[in-house]
């Protein structure tokens, strides 16, 4: 078991740091530093003392060490808009951002878990149609269009709801719908699939046909046994609080941190990006090793093996 | 809905098989097929049935809505017609889509090859970037790289060529990895064939087939991601124009004139709607295996 | 290839191949010793019968022989010389004189290519023959097994498993190998069919004047095949001698257990030797003599001290300290 922890805990550092490499690696790439950060007109002077002061001169490797321990130390720089710490810009966002998140995922879970398992369960029946209809819209319709066509009806025909900005919490609900449907029909669906998967194995048959009633075979082997792929998804869910709604704060101009990257993106504000890059590193890499813990918990095979990423 | 930073990992699992019959294309399939081959019909011919160049202006017929005579999806602000920058976006987001999953397949079985034939070192760097490509979403990724290096259409387009090519590797790999050891490729290697022909006369053949139906799940999900780009103004810049683009540009008018979002936005969904069909099909008729 | 005569084309000494195997996902890793120490000699024309259980290392054994696998210890002579390493392009080129028939065709064969390609296509990797040439030969060499032009131009899937298999054998001849490796070659086919097969390459191996290593778990087609018979058990021989003498009085009680199991025609039938206690498991070799804690035979010795393969009076090799003692002092024991 130690040995499980230390290889999972070991794997979420190796991934982050990958991460910190990654945008290491594109930052170099993308041409000199210090003509990206300075303005082009700044005099040569001012540049030889930034590049001196950066330490870009030095040997990559050196420069490589010593961007890894600034990061390690929470340095990281500042914005080029208005001169202030990223980090502060950034998680003055987050709230935002989670105000729209943290109703969907419970929407999608709220809804897609038990559809899902209705569906298997009543395979063929019109609710099973309804959602595996809704499940591949779900899967086709992207979140931005969707987002539209609900501000076309209820804000521009019905006017029913604001279309855009974040005063109250009506204007919450249009995002979140946007949010929650999608990953509701696309957690129907996968749920439907693992529980339908269980239920054809021989185990859940040997246990009806001792005579178990129906109801408790579904609760106690067809469920927890559903659950260890369905956990997958909803740690990814999870995992993707903070940038999962980039293309949806876009679309209602609500100010989260999706927002924010999007505009830093288009300004070309590094420090932000990167700030936000490692932001959702460490999410995506927390929640996959809650996940990783939760399959050790739920399925002692598991233990230890490799985990399959990606099903 | 589908969120597009989800897309990756989530997607195989979106796709899962759903029952159906044996017998015969189903109906829904036939449709999907007929959508594609319109889709790429029009992309090809782009250039002579477009009925206006997709940036001139017609100042006297702005914002005029569908059916008009001589602009049957009508025209947007600058009086541009609709249906003529439908055509181009289709062309345009085909294209970017089909680049960016051939560069992601044959990267990915590439890579997926290299581990295969060198195991050791060369296959864990292989698995661990595979692991962490699948751990990241796309989009933030693909947004940090736009933000370093801005957005050219050939630099998007390997951008885009590196989504799912983890996937491609995987599969690659592992079939690679069971006909070495046991198989066809092992028995041809023993007779003293080089590598090159034991990977590209023996295995690819062997596996293309998986491969194809891999990349027709992947293809909607490309589409997807490039038109979330697009949308959100970083993927293919003005005055180029892709469906996603054009989204963008119609949200403006969407009280005025949500014709010009609605012509876009019904091609994307009923294009990834169709590819998925018979992606899916596929996969049930060719590889039950993949999931 | 102009290797003195008295040289013996194969020669294993000392091989031994290790693993490391994981016991459980948590478990510490065992060294498994797959092979553990064997010495082997193919003569030219000539086939040695390697037999054993499963799990008893003979198919690595043949994997070393070939040179798939490099031995952690001790070395592999062909014609008098060290096989190179895998992958290589040494390794690659000596593939053309060496050449093995698989247990599963069908696995063996692309399912992608017609049966005639595949039998062409050593000669293209050695560039043996004129291009033009080597659809003709490849149709000789079809032929040459038994299978007509028309059935070259099939799909493995469509053919039965018996030619399935020649087509595997007439592609491993298309080199003119000097040594050919066959891990179980009939045991995936029909018991109709084995036999055909079996006299194709008896009649292969006499015909061309093959070395051959014959590996399989079944006396029976091991007894039609080989000169020689060695038994491996636990990753090491315990028995070796002449194919007649060894299958017909055999030293080791393991040997003698195998034999007493597959009854022979003409000979009449011993009583039946039930081995008792588990097949043989390399992780947990059991101390002193592996096959100790089956054995009939056993002795307090056997279980402490480890017999070594040395030779008894009529020539044969055994590792085994009854058949040993027995031959030191004929007129003891019952």
């Amino acid at each position: 078991m130690v040995r499980f922890l230390l290889l999972r805990f070991g794997r979420a550092a190796l991934t982050v740091g990958l991460v910190v490499t990654f945008a290491f690696v594109v930052l170099r790439l993308s041409g000199d530093p210090a003509l990206l950060i300075m303005s082009i007109d700044a005099p040569p002077e001012a540049i030889a003392a930034f590049r001196k002061a950066w330490g870009l001169d030095d040997p990559i490797w050196l420069q490589y060490l010593r961007y890894f321990s600034a990061i390690a130390q929470g340095e990281l720089g500042q914005s080029m808009r208005d001169g202030r710490p990223a980090i502060q810009l950034v998680a003055e966002r987050i709230p935002a951002t989670l105000a729209l998140t943290l109703p969907a995922l419970a929407l999608k879970l709220g809804i897609g878990i038990p559809a899902g398992i209705y569906a298997a369960l009543h395979r063929d029946s019109l609710m099973d149609r309804v959602v595996m209809v809704t499940a591949v819209a779900g899967f086709t319709v992207p979140s931005f269009v969707l987002g539209l066509v609900l501000v076309l009806v209820f804000s521009v025909q019905l006017g029913w709801l604001p279309s855009g900005g974040h005063d109250s919490w009506r204007h919450a609900i249009l995002p979140v719908a946007t949010l929650g449907i999608g990953g509701a029909a696309i957690l129907a669906r996968f749920t439907r699939s693992a529980m339908l998967e269980v239920l054809g194995q021989s185990y859940i048959r040997t246990a009806s046909a001792k005579g178990v009633p129906w109801a408790a075979v579904v609760r106690g082997h067809a469920l927890p046994n559903a659950a260890i792929p369905t956990v997958t998804i909803v740690g990814f869910m999870v995992g993707s609080l903070i940038a999962g709604a980039v293309v949806v704060e876009s679309v209602f101009s609500w100010p989260g941190v999706g927002r924010l990257l999007v505009v830093a993106v288009a300004n070309r504000d590094l420090a932000v990006v990167q700030c936000i890059l490692l932001l959702v590193a460490i999410t995506m890499v927390t929640s996959n090793l809650i996940v990783d813990l939760l399959y050790g918990v739920l399925d002692p095979r598991l233990r230890g093996g490799a985990r399959a990423g990606g099903h | 809905m589908a969120d597009i930073t989800s897309a990756g990992p989530l997607a195989p699992a979106a796709t899962r098989p759903t029952p159906r019959r044996r017998q015969g294309v189903p109906l829904l399939v036939w449709f999907g097929i007929v959508w594609i081959a319109l889709i790429i019909l029009i992309a090809v011919t782009a250039d002579w049935i477009t009925p206006y160049r997709f940036t001139a202006n017609d100042l006297r017929n702005r914002l005029s809505p569908p059916f008009h005579p001589l602009h049957w999806l009508g025209t947007d602000e600058l009086g541009r017609d609709v249906l003529s920058r439908l055509i181009v976006s289709i062309r345009i987001s085909l294209m970017v889509a089909f680049g960016a999953t051939l560069i992601s397949a044959s990267l990915g079985t590439l890579m997926g090859f290299l581990a295969a034939h060198f195991r050791g070192w060369v296959e864990q760097v292989v698995l661990m970037l595979a692991d962490f490509q699948a751990a990241m979403p796309f989009l933030i990724l693909a947004l940090s790289v736009l933000a370093f290096f801005g957005n050219a259409l050939p630099l998007f387009i390997g951008l885009m060529g590196l989504y799912g090519w983890e996937r491609y590797a995987r599969i690659s790999r592992g079939l690679a990895i069971s006909a070495g050891a046991q198989g066809y490729a092992g028995a041809v290697r023993q007779i003293g064939a080089s590598p090159a022909r034991v990977y590209l006369r023996h295995i690819l053949p062997n596996i293309a087939s998986t491969l194809i139906v891999s990349m027709t799940l992947t293809f909607p999900e490309v589409i997807l991601l490039e038109s979330g780009l697009s949308f959100l103004g970083l993927g293919v810049q003005p005055p180029m124009t892709s469906l996603g683009n054009m989204v963008g540009y119609g949200r403006e008018y969407l009280t005025r004139a949500p014709w010009i979002m609605l012509a876009p936005a019904c091609t994307i969904v009923l294009t990834t709607l169709a590819v998925s069909l018979v992606g899916d099909w596929l996969r049930d008729r060719l590889d039950p295996t993949l999931r | 290839m102009s290797a003195a005569m008295d040289t013996p084309l194969l020669q294993a000494r000392g091989v031994a191949r290790r693993y490391a195997m994981r016991q459980g996902l948590l478990g510490r890793a065992v060294e498994i010793r797959a092979v553990d120490g064997i010495t082997l000699t193919v003569e030219r024309g000539r086939t040695l019968g390697l037999v054993g259980e499963s799990g008893s290392g003979k198919s690595t054994a043949g994997r070393l022989a070939l040179g798939f696998e490099t031995p952690d210890d001790g070395d592999v002579l062909f014609n008098g010389e060290a096989v190179p390493r895998p992958r290589t392009l040494a390794w690659r080129q000596m593939r053309a004189r060496m050449q093995m028939i698989y247990q599963d065709p069908l696995g063996a064969l692309d399912r992608r290519l017609q049966v005639a390609d595949q039998v062409r296509e050593p000669l293209d990797i050695h560039r043996l023959g004129d291009a033009k040439d080597r659809d003709a030969m490849a149709r000789a060499l079809l032929q040459s097994v038994g299978l007509r032009a028309d059935q070259g131009e099939r799909y493995p899937h469509e053919l039965s498993g018996g030619q399935r298999q020649r087509a595997v054998i007439a592609r491993a001849l298309a080199t003119k190998p000097d040594l050919l490796v066959c891990d179980e070659p009939v045991s995936a086919l029909d018991v109709s069919i084995q036999a055909q097969v079996i006299n194709l390459l008896v009649d292969i191996q006499q015909e061309l004047g093959l070395g051959m290593l014959f590996i399989s778990h079944d006396l029976k087609v091991v007894r039609q095949v080989s000169h020689r018979v060695a038994v491996m058990y636990l990753g090491r021989i315990i028995e070796e001698g002449d194919a007649d003498l060894l299958l017909a009085s055999p030293a080791h009680p393991y040997t003698e257990a195998l034999v007493s199991a597959s009854p022979a025609p003409g000979r009449r039938a011993r009583p039946r030797i039930i081995l008792s206690g588990y097949p043989p498991n390399p992780a947990a070799r059991p101390a002193g003599c592996a096959f100790h804690p089956r054995c009939h035979a056993v002795q307090a010795r056997c279980r402490v001290e480890s017999p070594v393969l040395l030779p008894l009076p009529d020539g044969r090799l055994a590792a085994c300290h009854v058949a040993h003692d027995q031959a030191g002092h004929p007129k003891a024991v019952h």
